[in-house]
């Protein structure tokens, strides 16, 4: 599953295909979604611009099921993630549907159910398998992927196609211009562009999970591993001091904003979008925004690559899903499934896509590519191309382990330590693997 | 039986009536009061972790005071917490000050300037963190625009990642949102005060300096010192602000006890040692609020105002 075409994804996708057609070709109806009369879903789901969309469409699902949804809380997804560690605490997990998400969904224990029990088979089928096996804990499918995320790179064609930058930059590193396909030709591009404070080679999420999981990517796109078999810490490697080095030299050498460790990820969408950003490795939901004139100074002018390769000759591809999951105390699993399943069914995929979530199911990857095509769009299917593309080949989840994200906190401010030259890399890195020990420890894993 | 006279049982229930009337205020403070605090010391001997409830039940005794006694980021958070309180009151007493001052001289629209002056309590901290940190940004800030645009910087200045600097911009934001804490109940002093003595002293020769030395400060220390324990209590809001606009960080250079305690008790769950951090910094809490009421009871025996 590791290395697969996107061609491969599509074509094996087919009996996926089927069932997302006939999802999309039927109404919502209580034929399809059930009938639930009388039965309120109490559901708690993430916030925010992006997610807002799909939620309108849930009076569709009321209307069809005779069933009412109870939204008792919509927050980002670090409130929410609090709120639900407090109803755990509390036992107060009176709810039936929680947003969730392949990052935060081990360390939640067994508050959720197996969703293999009450999903129609034909349903599971429709979607990508390796997003439901990301989707996974101990052998549980526990949430269903909403849509994925993984990051790409952005550029400014003019700057790449302007041969004052091609005499100038082949001069300098002695290799002709074009867009990176290495991290370390990403480094030096960035630098090239780079004339502080007006123009920036790039940026990067400075600060919590952002910057942990960029790290990561980088590590294992350099050879290294956070782990090993036994989880041992092992990213105070070689291949983990020269990705801190990657972060780093960028840093001294101006090619970032100087306040770039404050940064997360709508500062590098409202810092590419401003025209001040040469390169920008992302996710696609900023893809129509950044082509759209009317918010961006690129628009026009927005060129995509797949995320560029390590040492180890790998593509950086550190992915996740946005999901959806049913409590194990839920009194209403067969109309939270049915919601669930409308929620994640073909047609709102679509309409997720159209903003450039990526979907889950295979087929919307296809129809999406198809229906930009057919409007000319020829940048967003690009974009659903070279995503799709990395979905199927580059992505790889952080371990879906319960202290992932205590441990990402003991490696982020390491990372800022090093970058900003409080210590070496090396050094750094040798802290935050003891510290991680210490939390594998405290977990049973070691 | 014989023994109790009917007058003296009927002392005896009188005895009890003022118990038995505070009783319901006395097992509200237990409920709301008591119990909690009672209940978060407890969890502070234990590994409670909030997805593990049953984690509750193991006593581990004193581990997480002893941990964090060789915890150094704690203390590192400690000392920058000292420091940000120790400056933010400092500044904040004296921009209230200078504020009070001013605006008790005003004889027209002082209720007006009044009222302005309270729109930063008005503002939630959340939105003061993200006001600020918009001000402070180094690349679309207001602030390096501005400095740019009137050629006193070149550069992009890393407001919030300098070491010094993002200090100073938390504390500024602090500031911006509670001087007019200590403004109105300076004012309030101000406006108190009789003027009596300033006139008399007027008479003998003092200046205005001498005026405000030796009559108007003393007068308004009291207030001072009573807005200096409500803030030194209800500072901690300015975690908010810090989350906001630092989240702590970077490198932990701005990291106060509460982003850590937030950070420890949610973020990573561990409720049990967050508990064994807020009780250490509670002895911040009530070292700076007894300072202030032993200064406040000497200003007020200053002003022969206190037995």
């Amino acid at each position: 599953m590791k290395r697969r075409t996107f061609n491969k994804l599509l074509a094996g996708g087919a009996l996926g295909a089927l069932a997302g057609r006939m999802a999309s070709a039927d109404e919502v109806t209580s034929a399809v979604y059930g009938s639930f009369d009388g039965v309120t879903v109490r559901a708690k789901l993430i916030g925010g611009a992006q997610y807002e969309t799909l939620y309108a469409e849930i009076p569709k699902w009321e209307a069809a099921t005779g069933a009412k949804v109870d939204v008792i809380s919509r927050k980002n997804h670090f409130e929410l993630d609090r709120e639900i560690k407090q109803d755990i605490a509390a036992g107060t997990l009176d709810w039936d549907i929680g947003s969730n998400h392949t990052s935060f969904a081990p360390q939640y224990g067994d508050i959720y159910m197996d969703l293999n029990s009450v999903m129609k088979p034909d349903v599971l089928a429709a979607f990508d398998a390796l997003a439901l096996k990301n989707s996974t804990v101990d052998g549980s499918l526990v949430q269903m992927p909403r849509h994925s995320d993984v990051s790409n790179l952005y550029y400014q064609k003019s700057l790449y196609a302007d041969q004052g930058n091609k005499d100038a930059f082949k001069a300098k590193y002695g290799y002709d211009l074009a867009p990176p396909e290495t991290f370390d030709q990403f480094k030096d591009h960035a630098i090239f562009f780079a004339k502080a404070p007006d123009f920036f080679g790039t940026q990067y999420p400075g600060k919590d999970e952002a910057i942990t999981g960029r790290f990561y990517e980088m590590l294992v796109a350099n050879g290294g591993a956070l782990f090993d078999d036994k989880w041992n810490p092992t990213f105070n490697s070689a291949a983990g001091v020269k990705s801190v080095m990657w972060f780093k030299d960028l840093y001294d050498a101006k090619a970032v904003p100087a306040g770039v460790l404050n940064y997360l990820w709508d500062d590098l969408g409202a810092g590419f979008a401003s025209g001040t950003v040469a390169l920008d490795l992302d996710w696609a939901g900023w893809a129509a925004y950044f082509n759209d004139p009317a918010n961006s100074k690129v628009a026009n002018d927005v060129g995509l690559i797949r995320a560029p390769k390590g040492d180890g000759g790998k593509r950086a591809g550190w992915s996740g899903s946005h999901s959806f999951s049913i409590t194990k105390t839920s009194q209403n699993k067969d109309a939270a499934a049915s919601l669930v399943t409308f929620l994640t069914s073909h047609d709102n995929q679509m309409i997720e896509a159209r903003k450039g979530l990526l979907p889950t199911r295979t087929q919307v990857w296809k129809d999406i590519a198809a229906e930009f095509g057919a409007a000319g769009n020829d940048f967003m299917v690009e974009v659903f191309n070279t995503y799709g593309q990395s979905m199927a080949e580059d992505a790889f989840t952080p371990p879906l382990i319960a202290p992932w994200i205590e441990v990402s906190n003991e490696i982020f401010p390491r990372l800022q330590k090093a970058i900003l030259g409080e210590m070496t890399a090396q050094a750094a890195l040798d802290e935050a693997a003891a510290a991680a020990t210490r939390i594998m420890q405290d977990n049973g894993y070691l | 039986m014989a023994r109790y006279s009917p007058k003296r049982l009927f002392r005896n229930r009188m005895n009890l009536v003022p118990f038995l009337l505070l009783l319901p205020a006395f097992m509200v403070l237990a409920l709301v009061v008591v119990f909690p605090l009672g209940f978060s010391l407890y969890t502070s001997f234990t590994p409670y972790r909030l997805i593990r409830p049953n984690t509750l039940h193991v006593w581990i005794g004193l581990r997480n005071y002893t941990d964090l006694m060789g915890n150094g980021d704690f203390w590192a958070a400690f000392g920058r917490t000292v420091l940000f309180l120790t400056i933010a009151l400092n500044v904040e007493f004296l921009a209230g000050l200078g504020i009070a001052l001013l605006i008790s001289r005003i004889t027209w629209g002082q209720r007006t300037l009044r009222t302005i002056m309270m729109f930063p309590m008005m503002f939630s901290p959340i939105l003061v963190g993200y006001q600020f940190k918009f001000v402070f940004n180094d690349n679309i800030g207001i602030l390096n625009n501005a400095l740019q645009a009137l050629h006193l910087s070149d550069g992009a200045i890393a407001w919030l990642v300098d070491r010094n600097l993002a200090m100073f911009s938390i504390i500024f934001a602090e500031v911006w949102m509670s001087t007019s804490v200590f403004a109105i109940l300076l004012l309030a002093g101000l406006l108190s005060m009789p003027r009596d003595p300033v006139e008399a002293a007027r008479v003998d020769g003092c200046n205005p300096w001498q005026v405000f030395r030796h009559i108007t400060l003393p007068y308004i220390m009291p207030f001072a010192y009573i807005a200096m324990t409500i803030r030194s209590l209800d500072v901690a809001r300015a975690y908010d602000i810090v989350h906001v606009m630092t989240g702590g960080g970077p490198a932990g250079r701005t990291e106060l006890l509460w982003t850590l305690i937030a950070r420890t008790g949610y973020n990573n769950a561990k409720m049990g040692m967050a508990n064994a951090m807020a009780y250490i910094s509670i002895l911040l809490s009530i070292a700076f609020t007894y300072f202030f009421f032993r200064k406040l009871i000497a200003a007020r025996k200053f002003m022969r105002g206190a037995d």
